[in-house]
């Protein structure tokens, strides 16, 4: 396996998706390549930190805006 | 559809406050989530979760006897995002390919060996969501394209599966998992060139 195949494959590898003959391939891949295991750490920290910067909450003031506009528009409705 | 969606529609139906009030505590926070995340803008954002509230307050009867209202609420949602965001944000995009890693004949990562073997994962998140680096990822996000960034809020924030996913965007499985991978290693290559050097 090349370094090009084994990072083609992360993301599967990271969901434990791979059968078991590919992911022995990989992991002997990972064992003698130490630029892979470099990219598959950053792989899995930018995986984690991208999740980290889009968990965003919606601002309170936002909230109550919506809650009072659509009780508006239900009133309407009615 | 989820019984307690169903009851809380039917009440929304008859007027009831209450009912709207709990389907806005279990929704709006995640159609938030998802249209910040697609538009990068919390005015955008703002409007999308509304209009698609409306949706549910005008026409609550059409939802009766579909698929789950979460299910709808998450496509609604994407649709309204990647349609607001085409009209403002192109600018911003950058082609994805010239971030993607780039490899030699013998399939080797192509770059000298600081770069093939930088590793800054040991950093600690909260040094990494701060500072340059907290911009580096930002600047990455906004620069991708919507439906990228879609997949990677769907998939990495709400924890969907691919195939949920997939239904959501309109997309087969396969398009799914390319667009995450492309999106993960785009990011992964811009916060490198900023950090590789200090890890």
């Amino acid at each position: 396996m090349t370094c090009q195949e084994a990072i083609a494959i992360l993301a599967d590898y990271l969901e434990m998706a791979l059968t078991p003959s590919v992911l022995e391939e990989l992991e002997r891949h990972f064992a003698g390549c130490e630029p892979c295991r470099a990219y598959l750490a950053t792989y899995k920290k930018t995986r984690d930190l991208a999740a980290a910067a889009n968990r965003v909450e919606m601002p309170e003031e936002m909230k109550r805006r919506l809650r009072e506009f659509l009780l508006e528009q239900l009133r309407q409705n009615g | 559809m989820n019984g307690d969606d169903l009851a809380l529609l039917a009440s929304l139906r008859a007027g009831d406050a209450a009912a709207l009030e709990a389907l806005m505590r279990r929704y709006s926070s995640r159609m938030y989530r998802l249209a910040y995340g697609i538009t990068r803008n919390q005015a955008d954002a703002e409007e999308v979760v509304q209009d698609v509230f409306v949706t549910i307050v005008r026409k609550g009867q059409t939802f009766e006897g579909r698929a789950a209202l979460g299910s709808w609420i998450y496509r609604v949602t994407t649709n309204a995002a990647l349609n607001k965001r085409r009209g403002k944000r192109l600018e911003l995009e950058t082609s994805l390919e010239e971030h993607l890693p780039g490899f030699d004949a013998d399939g080797h990562r192509e770059g000298d060996r600081a770069w093939v073997l930088a590793d800054w994962s040991a950093t600690p998140e909260h040094e990494l969501l701060a500072g340059e680096a907290r911009a580096v990822l930002h600047r990455a996000l906004d620069a991708l394209p919507g439906h990228y960034r879609a997949v990677l809020v769907l998939r990495d924030v709400e924890e969907l599966s691919n195939e949920q996913v997939a239904q959501i965007v309109g997309e087969s499985v396969a398009s799914v998992k390319s667009r995450l991978h492309r999106a993960r290693m785009a990011l992964r290559e811009q916060l490198t060139r900023q950090l590789g050097s200090k890890a």
